[in-house]
């Protein structure tokens, strides 16, 4: 034991004294001062401090900082010598787990003790275990931006942060689910709202929002973000992370391994979040059309995710739905429905007669639209002269299988008409059909809706097609008139509380091209092919139309290659690197990792040299971002790619950490 | 190719009667012959439907209440098993005198509107490898309308029939058996037929089917091939279109035509995907590695554009010629191609879900084409010349066939890859037959059969090719992790001053 002394009170031992801080870094901590030998052990130190400072409490999670040489003393059974710690060192007794407050991917903040002495890679899978995000290795932190001074004294509304920190799992074990949510977060309300903004999408960000966030304008500015990336081989304090820090949590990887809608909730969710902020962003470039279904699928995730039609995952309620099934059965079976009518209404396929105006456009004649009277039966539309005439041969017969429907309606200036692309031997047959009001153009255009798929009238999705056609027709009158009267200017979001704004749903440049008249009406057409989707479906049919967007998953990092005069710019995708000109933005050479044979960073010139195969060498310093940050988007891409075969859950860490940890590793 | 079809009947009542040559019982009691007229010109394409009138009272004593009652039996026990015993009653009779029936029944003519494109179908039987019997003459006439005297003396009787036969015919509707035998032209001007059922006769089916009948080398090259004269056109079906509906949208006097051949095109993208997803707009330097590519990073090329979440298109940009809506003039325009369209500046946009790709033949005798590349984008139901078909022109072969296989990826996805593992599936298995040497030894068992047992022979072959391809990978993966012990880790190279390089060993 050290500190041993005479009755003088001189020490005769070799003991010195150290001093340690207790709490954060802090310098005006309380500070302990203890009496220790070059030998003591880092646990006895750690067992003296808690001694000493005489107060219960659960101490299990402190350790001590060294804060000159940035490390954590975790190795209980090194002596000070062997840490080399001195009296002069500044040691910080203090928690390992901190809280932060993570910026997710679906803009939301969220309070949460991480990890502050493991390896960020590390740190992040313990944060995704608390999110129930499956494949942690895919995602990373950033700092945030540093704030830009506000010119004006704007009040920034007061921001809800959802709180996790008192949450504690148990180690381990997969958390189990309770209550169609993993059990950690049914503990209480608050947990439990949280569960929901995680694993809910967000209602559309207030357009006048939209417009005032900062918006890359060249590829110089996508690489900002890049810059930022912590480094997943260290630990959250060694990189200058302050307790209550703010940091983003984002994907970085764009390789997302097994998505699966059932058991990924939360990770399906902020994958998707990512994907619409990059739209609305326009981190990423798409055309108008693909922005109309991008627009589409967001107010469709968004009605569902508002009317509470989320496909929750069979918890008690599935009990319910059986004993619910079964009672209708039995009420079936009580009053018993008579057959007859079941087979009649299997067999008889509904039909649509009405007198419809009909215009055929053709060369050379100013026909207009003229009555005609109009069957609709299975998938085939004849007309007729008059009613009278019915019996004997139509003036033509069209099959709609196969066709083009495209409405054609002004709900302001009652015009209903569905123009039909009817295909047939010789072409295309073009015609019209203008309808009186709402509901008949409903019934009219659902049908001819399933006939082109080849289905009749009599399918079972025949009804819900109507309703939908006549929402609409409906949201029509309230989403689009409404912006008709303010111009350009998006309306806020409670403009309609029904209806549809269609600022919100797409990016910037739209909002400046189209009149939120012009937009809604094509966001509805749109809205209409993917409106048969669950909440799931929808998210992951955005997830994948992101995915096919060509510029997709490409990180961009200013970089020199060598020989080269000016700066260039590195495209980082998961599958290749991609030279690109900085002021064109042209492509100029893509190498693939898959040719790669090895690759080098030289830390002290800030360079990395990449050599591919058929001797073809490339090398280049990074400018924008640390040449760590390359490094690990290299190593890091290189290790998703492993894990296809390796199959399963159990992450191979220390490969991760080999493939992208720089000097500083081990 | 000849297609037996009841198309657009005169007489409705007439294809109610041949929907009953679906069941079993009837094939050999009503017989529908269809006879094929001798083929002046051998390709000349016919949509042929010929039904006998000889004997009318004979065939309908022939449809006795029992029959009816096996009929309805037979549909409701088992339609697929009435399939098999179809095709074999067929292999029986081979050469018995074909019967010439037919039947009209009255009371049906008001209720029933069934015609062309809903579910009624012909059948015909007569043995597959043999010649077409020399056509009667008489069957080669407009077919006159039903004589209506037999039928009134027996007006009772048929109504209590048409009852059966209504049933019947709502049973076969839930079935939507949809048969017909098609003529296939093989590369040595001969040609073979094939009965052809709906619900199974997928592309792959038919080549299968083609398979056992030519032993050829089931190669993936193999595709059934249409050809249209009238437009020049032509493409090759992927293997998972239903040849029923493809054939269906062919009018009844087309010239149109089958052929059974092997083309290179049509798996070139797996076979070199580095063609089409690294060409760096034809650099000399690209050229010559991608050449040289490794079928190991073939693979791993392959599982990263079709094995994702979706799909990736190949990036695909460039000047073409486009002459669309009937206009003579071909206009230069700059296209670019993305997962939802190809879209072409000044401004305009094609979707591919209603169109089909063909390759244009001879465009530059026919349109005055700026190039003999062409292809062409056309809803499948146009057969003739129309503004709504769109032709478009490139400038060499190999834009051609980036843009057509671009094209095909867009609109096909992931589809277009698993019918190629299928395809090498059975390419594999019949290799491994031939080497066997029992390749004639195996029976040719019947069709059937043979798309039955398919699913387990993919599996089969399936997962040793991708096995190999995993071991060879991981193993490459696994090496850095075994290189480390002898090597200085990566951690050396900052705390040694003198080496600062840290390497990394990633040969792949």
């Amino acid at each position: 034991m050290a500190g041993m002394k005479t009755a003088t009170g001189d020490y005769i031992d070799s003991s010195w004294e150290l001093r340690v801080f207790i709490g954060e870094e802090d310098p005006e901590a309380e500070s302990l001062t203890l009496r220790v030998t070059g030998e003591s052990h880092i646990g006895g130190v750690l067992l003296k401090i808690v001694e000493e400072i005489k107060r219960k409490q659960d101490w299990s999670d402190h350790a001590i900082w060294w804060e000159q040489k940035r490390q954590w003393l975790l190795q209980t059974h090194w002596t000070l010598d062997k840490y080399g710690i001195l009296a002069d060192a500044r040691l910080f007794f203090g928690p390992q787990h901190r809280p932060v407050i993570l910026r997710l991917p679906n803009r939301r903040a969220l309070r949460l003790r991480a990890s502050f002495s493991q390896p960020l890679f590390q740190a992040m899978v313990a944060i995704c275990r608390l999110l129930s995000i499956r494949h942690p290795e895919e995602l990373s932190l950033l700092r945030a931006p540093e704030k830009e001074k506000k010119k004006k004294k704007e009040k920034e509304p007061e921001e809800e942060v959802y709180d996790l920190t008192k949450v504690v799992l148990v180690g381990g074990v997969a958390p189990a689910s309770f209550r169609g949510m993993p059990a950690h977060f049914s503990d209480s309300a608050q947990t439990e709202a949280c569960y929901h903004m995680l694993s809910r999408p967000q209602p559309p960000p207030d357009p006048l929002l939209l417009q005032r966030l900062p918006r890359p304008s060249s590829l110089l500015d996508k690489t900002q973000l890049h810059s930022r990336w912590l480094d997943s081989s260290r630990c959250l304090m060694q990189q200058g992370v302050k307790a209550g820090d703010t940091l983003w949590l984002r994907f970085k990887y764009y390789s997302f391994f097994d998505l699966d809608p059932k058991t990924d909730p939360v990770r399906l969710t902020q994958l998707y979040e990512q994907a619409r902020w990059d739209l609305l962003l326009e981190e990423i470039d798409c055309t108008e059309e693909e922005m109309m279904v991008f627009a589409a699928l967001q107010y469709h995730i968004n009605k569902l995710s508002q009317s509470g039609e989320v496909d929750e995952p069979a918890g008690t309620d599935s009990g319910l739905d059986d004993l619910d099934a079964a009672l209708s059965n039995l009420e079936v079976k009580l009053e018993g429905s008579a057959p007859t009518d079941m087979l009649d209404s299997l067999t008889t396929i509904p039909e649509l007669k009405d007198h419809l105006r009909i215009f055929r456009p053709r060369k050379l004649t100013l026909k207009g639209y003229r009555q005609h009277w109009v069957v609709f039966k299975e998938t085939t539309l004849s007309y007729y002269k008059s009613q009278e005439e019915a019996p004997a041969d139509p003036i033509q017969q069209l099959n709609l299988k196969g066709c083009e429907v495209v409405p054609d309606v002004n709900v302001s200036g009652q015009k209903f008409c569905i123009k039909l692309l009817v295909p047939s031997p010789e072409g295309m047959s073009e015609i019209y059909l203008r309808c009186q009001d709402e509901q008949q153009y409903a019934r009219w255009m659902a049908g001819c809706r399933l006939a082109s798929k080849g289905r009749t009238m009599a399918d079972s999705s025949y009804s819900s097609e109507v309703q939908a056609i006549l929402a609409f027709l409906s949201l029509q009158r309230t989403g689009g008139g409404g912006g008709g009267g303010s111009g350009n200017h998006p309306q806020g979001p409670d403009a309609s509380a029904e209806g549809l704004n269609p600022y919100g749903l797409v990016a910037p440049r739209f909002q400046r091209k189209f009149k939120a008249k012009q937009l809604t009406p094509r966001i509805l057409e749109a809205h209409q092919n993917v409106a048969q989707l669950s909440l799931s479906e929808a998210q992951l049919r955005f997830i994948q139309a992101w995915q096919s967007l060509p510029d997709f998953g490409i990180s961009y990092v200013v970089v020199r290659f060598k020989g080269s005069r000016k700066d260039e710019i590195l495209g980082i995708a998961n599958n290749r690197l991609i030279r690109i000109d900085l002021s064109v933005g042209d492509v100029v050479k893509t190498w693939r990792f898959s040719n790669m044979r090895q690759w080098n960073v030289n830390w002290d010139i800030r360079q990395v040299a990449i050599e591919f195969d058929e001797h073809i060498n490339v090398a280049f310093s990074c400018v924008s971002a640390s040449c760590r940050i390359v490094h690990e988007y290299i190593g890091g891409y290189i290790f998703l790619s492993t894990r296809e075969r390796a199959r399963g859950e159990e992450l191979d860490e220390d490969l991760f950490l080999q493939l992208t940890g720089g000097h500083e590793a081990f | 190719m000849i297609l037996y079809l009841m198309n657009n009947l005169p007489c409705k009542n007439v294809s109610i009667l041949n929907n009953f040559g679906a069941g079993a019982l009837f094939s050999q009691s009503l017989g529908v012959d269809i006879l094929p007229p001798p083929d002046p010109k051998p390709p000349r394409v016919e949509f042929n439907y010929s039904v006998g009138f000889k004997d009318l009272n004979e065939s309908l004593n022939a449809l006795e209440d029992q029959d009816l009652d096996a009929l309805m039996a037979d549909l409701v026990a088992d339609i697929s098993e009435a399939e098999q015993r179809t095709i074999q009653a067929q292999k029986e009779t081979p050469q018995k005198q074909p019967h010439s029936a037919s039947l009209c029944v009255p009371s049906f003519s008001g209720s029933t509107s069934l015609g062309y494109g809903t579910n009624v179908a012909a059948t015909s039987q007569y043995d597959d490898d043999l010649p077409p019997p020399p056509a009667d003459p008489v069957l080669d006439l407009p077919l006159p309308p039903p004589p209506p005297g037999p039928i009134s003396q027996e007006e009772e009787e048929a109504q209590a029939k048409a009852d059966k036969i209504k049933l019947a015919l709502e049973k076969l509707k839930e079935a939507k058996v949809k048969k017909l035998v098609v003529k296939i032209h093989m590369n040595d001007n001969s040609s073979k037929s094939l009965m052809v059922d709906e619900r199974q006769l997928l592309a792959r089916d038919v080549l299968d089917n083609l398979f056992e009948k030519t032993h050829c080398d089931c190669n993936v090259d193999w595709c059934l091939y249409e050809i249209y004269p009238e437009l020049q056109i032509e493409r090759f079906f992927e293997d998972h279109e239903n040849v029923v509906e493809i054939l269906s949208d062919w009018t009844r006097d087309t010239e149109n035509k089958l052929l059974f051949l092997e083309k290179k095109e049509k798996y070139a993208v797996f076979k070199n995907p580095q063609n089409f997803y690294l060409d760096n707009k034809g650099k000399k330097e690209n050229k010559e590695t991608n050449e040289k590519m490794n079928a190991k990073n073939k693979e791993s090329l392959l599982e990263e554009s079709f094995c994702g979440t979706s799909v990736i298109v190949p990036e695909l940009e460039g000047a073409l010629y486009l002459k669309e809506d009937g206009k003579k003039s071909w206009k230069r325009r700059y296209f670019l191609l993305r997962a939802s369209g190809i879209y072409y500046v000044p401004k305009g946009k094609t979707k591919f879900e209603n169109v089909n790709i063909y390759y244009g033949i001879q465009c530059k005798m026919k349109y005055k084409a700026p190039t003999d590349y062409c292809f062409v984008l056309k809803h499948p139901q146009i057969q003739k010349e129309s503004q709504y078909i769109k032709y478009l022109c490139c400038d060499d072969a190999r834009a051609l066939s980036q843009w057509v296989t671009g094209i095909r990826i867009a609109k096909y996805g992931k589809t277009l890859y698993d019918n190629y593992q299928r395809a090498t599936a059975k390419a594999g298995l019949a290799s491994r037959w031939t080497n066997l040497g029992t390749v004639n030894a195996v029976p040719p068992a019947p069709p059937s059969t043979g798309v039955k047992t398919d699913p387990t022979q993919a599996n089969g072959q399936l997962p040793q090719a991708t096995q190999s391809m995993n071991t060879a990978l991981g193993e490459d993966w696994r090496h850095p992790e075994t290189t480390k012990d002898k090597k200085p880790g990566p951690s050396l190279g900052s705390h040694d001053p003198g080496a600062p390089r840290e390497k990394k060993n990633q040969e792949m």
